[in-house]
């Protein structure tokens, strides 16, 4: 369990950014692989397999939860079709210029987790996960369109929120 | 300041997320999971899932519920060929009276609220599914002005 707590812990509060709901999946997540312990033991793709059913266990929680409020939170995102647009912010070798590497994880860390939900889930399978945008689509359940404008507009908000921290070096609190 | 296209800010993006090491799990994470699996194990099988439930128990239900089902299935069977037709068609008969009557009630009620809405003037009809469909406007409007200023702001 030690060997992947950390793995197993981080895509599920990339995923659902909150770190106590985060901490009862990887739980959830645990328990399962104890099920199917007399499998995983042995099998070299142990670690994917409790990956996958992090994710699954964190999408189906994001979701869960969505349909209740499905109406008050999502109908004001309904605006964020557009087209290719540039974003403006500090050249990438001199944005973390002057910030060390772990004040610079953190920055990152919490700018992910001020995302929307509807931008960080497809954000996150995309780049950390790999996961293609018919997949993710698939998975979260909606139109391929919307998962690429919510994916570059997760990209453009993080980017966003990395400028305004690095700009004024705030500090983020934990 | 220096502006990107789509591509070279899905480059900065990746690189700069993928750079990110593994967050750490908390120190609680594990003896929650340990203190779980504990109370799990503590719970009797059969308070548990079919899939939590012993071999031998599993085996030995299959053919209890197999047995049962064929017996009650035979019983059906012979009971049907056994119980006089005539009699069966009776008690079916005063069952059916009862479906009657209920429905003579419901349609006797149908037909006073018909009535008592026909003797209320449209103007008021109208004016009262025009006031509820307003209220319901006002407090889902409300409902939702609070979930997104008070809920989602703290989130």
């Amino acid at each position: 369990m030690r060997n992947y707590e950390d793995m197993v812990y981080s895509t599920a509060v990339r995923l659902i950014g909150n770190e106590t709901q985060a901490e009862d999946i990887a739980q959830d997540v645990f328990i399962k692989a104890h099920e199917h312990f007399d499998n995983l033991r042995t099998s070299p793709t142990a670690g994917g397999w409790l990956k996958t059913v992090a994710t699954n266990l964190s999408i189906n929680h994001i979701q869960r939860y969505k349909k209740r409020w499905t109406f008050f939170s999502d109908i004001v995102h309904r605006d964020d079709e557009g087209g290719e647009k540039e974003v403006e912010f500090a050249a990438p070798d001199t944005f973390f210029s002057g910030v060390d590497s772990a004040e610079r994880r953190e920055w990152v860390e919490r700018a992910l987790e001020k995302l929307p939900e509807h931008q960080r889930v497809p954000l996150v399978l995309y780049h950390f996960e790999d996961m293609p945008y018919e997949e993710i689509a698939k998975k979260t359940r909606v139109s391929l369109s919307k998962v690429k404008t919510d994916i570059l507009r997760g990209r453009e908000a993080l980017a966003k929120i990395l400028t305004r921290s690095g700009a004024t070096h705030e500090q983020f609190s934990t | 300041m220096k502006k990107l296209n789509e591509q070279e800010l899905e480059q900065f993006i990746h690189s700069t997320l993928r750079s990110l090491p593994a967050r750490r799990a908390p120190r609680s994470l594990e003896s929650r999971v340990l203190a779980a699996l504990e109370q799990q194990a503590m719970i009797p099988w059969y308070h548990k899932s079919w899939s939590y439930w012993p071999q031998a128990v599993r085996a030995a239900f299959l053919v209890l519920a197999t047995g049962v089902s064929g017996g009650v299935m035979a019983a059906f069977y012979l009971g049907l060929n056994t119980v006089e037709q005539s009699g069966l068609a009776a008690q079916a008969g005063e069952r059916l009276g009862l479906f009657t009557s209920i429905y003579h009630v419901g349609a006797w009620i149908f037909n006073l609220g018909a009535q008592i809405v026909g003797s209320i003037p449209p103007l008021w009809l109208y004016g009262g599914a025009a006031f509820v469909a307003l209220m319901y406007a006002t407090f889902f409007g409300l409902g939702a002005a609070a979930y997104r200023s008070l809920y989602r702001s703290n989130n």
